[in-house]
């Protein structure tokens, strides 16, 4: 199944290091990239991605702010936290502002895959670092 | 013959951003990776790498103390810190752990290249952000105190400050003696030394002192959402 992506970061060897990940796998596309909250919405619109990828912490506009926004613009969207937070009550505040997924950063290379699968198929992912709550994940 | 160099950050994603970006430069390969400090020291002295790149917030053994271990190994090894913040601070204790290149992360894109390009020619690299004046007054002055900075505390010896690290990031004693192959007697009697130096009575002092000293680096979450105010009727 074909997904396109758009990436948000506002560290381009992290957009980069996403990028090199997600296009490893298969019918898979990055289609964009952007830099902060503001330039999400933009590219949103312009681009019409399947899934977007977006970090929390991020000049101009921080991506909870971008995912509250984007949530009522574009319903079919669906989006991914990929963040530093290692912190469940980040998350629920993500899962809130209408996200489907959430990874942490340190986790991504493990978790990238499998949640951009579950939220391109409307399902929900999230995991936290299992040695700080392991109740949760 | 070709460049080969380790790359040390906590981060696989962005390790795998960094291979990519280094790996596009003709002649220069990545010839390994650690996840942490105490790893990428192990794997300096196993590669022999012509330059070593690590991030200086680091889980275990942080940047700044991979570079003086790693010189304290070698002085040959050329190492680049990158880090999230040029503060005077920061960029200070890099060039006195020995760093031969500075680069932030928010422009590694930009800059790596030419940091690595900078130490192949035995040149030094630092991000263009860095203050030239603070550079210039570290070089001239060596460690002379400047009005901001803060009083200087007791100095720690180099495993005192990986053990403040690891019980800053929440390890009991048991866990940073297993880490370090100590006893556990040995690691408590460590931290005695430590709490007695810094004056210090409870762990909580530790960790603000290792934030402080970027041992250990936090992220702060996004500010609050402001608050809604009432609909115009």
């Amino acid at each position: 199944m074909t997904i396109r992506i758009l990436v948000v970061d506002d560290h381009p060897i992290v957009r980069q290091g996403l990028k090199t990940l997600l296009e490893g796998h298969s019918g898979w596309q990055v289609i964009g990239e952007a830099s902060d909250g503001a330039e999400a919405l933009e590219k949103a619109g312009e681009l019409n991605p399947d899934v977007m990828v977006l970090d929390v912490t991020m000049p101009r506009m921080n991506g909870l702010e971008a995912c509250r926004l984007l949530r009522r613009q574009y319903p079919d969207l669906e989006i991914l936290f990929v963040t530093q937070h290692d912190s469940p009550q980040m998350m629920r505040e993500a899962l809130e502002a209408g996200a489907r997924g959430y990874v942490v950063k340190s986790n991504a290379a493990r978790d990238l895959l499998a949640a951009v699968e579950a939220v391109s198929q409307h399902r929900v992912f999230t995991a936290l670092n299992e040695r700080t709550y392991p109740h949760v994940s | 013959m070709a460049l080969r160099i380790l790359l040390a950050d906590d981060h696989e994603i962005v390790r795998r951003g960094l291979r990519a970006l280094l790996e596009k430069h003709e002649g220069w390969e990545v010839c390994g990776e650690a996840s942490d400090g105490r790893e990428a020291v192990d794997k300096a002295l196993q590669l022999k790498p012509d330059v070593v790149i690590v991030d200086i917030g680091m889980p275990n053994l942080n940047g700044l103390d991979t570079t003086r271990q790693l010189l304290q190994h070698d002085p040959h090894f050329k190492v680049i810190v990158l880090t999230i913040t040029d503060s005077d601070q920061v960029i200070r204790e890099a060039l006195d752990a020995g760093a031969r290149g500075f680069v932030l992360k928010s422009d590694a894109a930009r800059d790596l290249v030419s940091a690595v390009e900078a130490l192949q020619n035995k040149r030094m690299f630092f991000t263009p952000r860095v203050n030239d004046l603070v550079l210039a007054g570290f070089l001239e002055k060596g460690q002379k105190v400047s009005r901001n900075e803060a009083p200087k505390l007791p100095t720690l010896t180099a495993r005192e400050r990986e053990i403040t690290q690891l019980l800053a990031e929440g390890n009991s004693s048991k866990e940073v003696a297993s880490l370090l192959n100590l006893s556990t007697k040995t690691v408590e009697t460590h931290r005695s030394n430590i709490m007695r130096k810094l004056s210090f009575h409870s762990i909580r002092d530790l960790v603000v002192y290792a934030i402080k000293n970027n041992l250990i680096q936090i992220e702060l979450p996004p500010p609050p959402k402001s608050p809604t105010g009432p609909t115009a009727a």
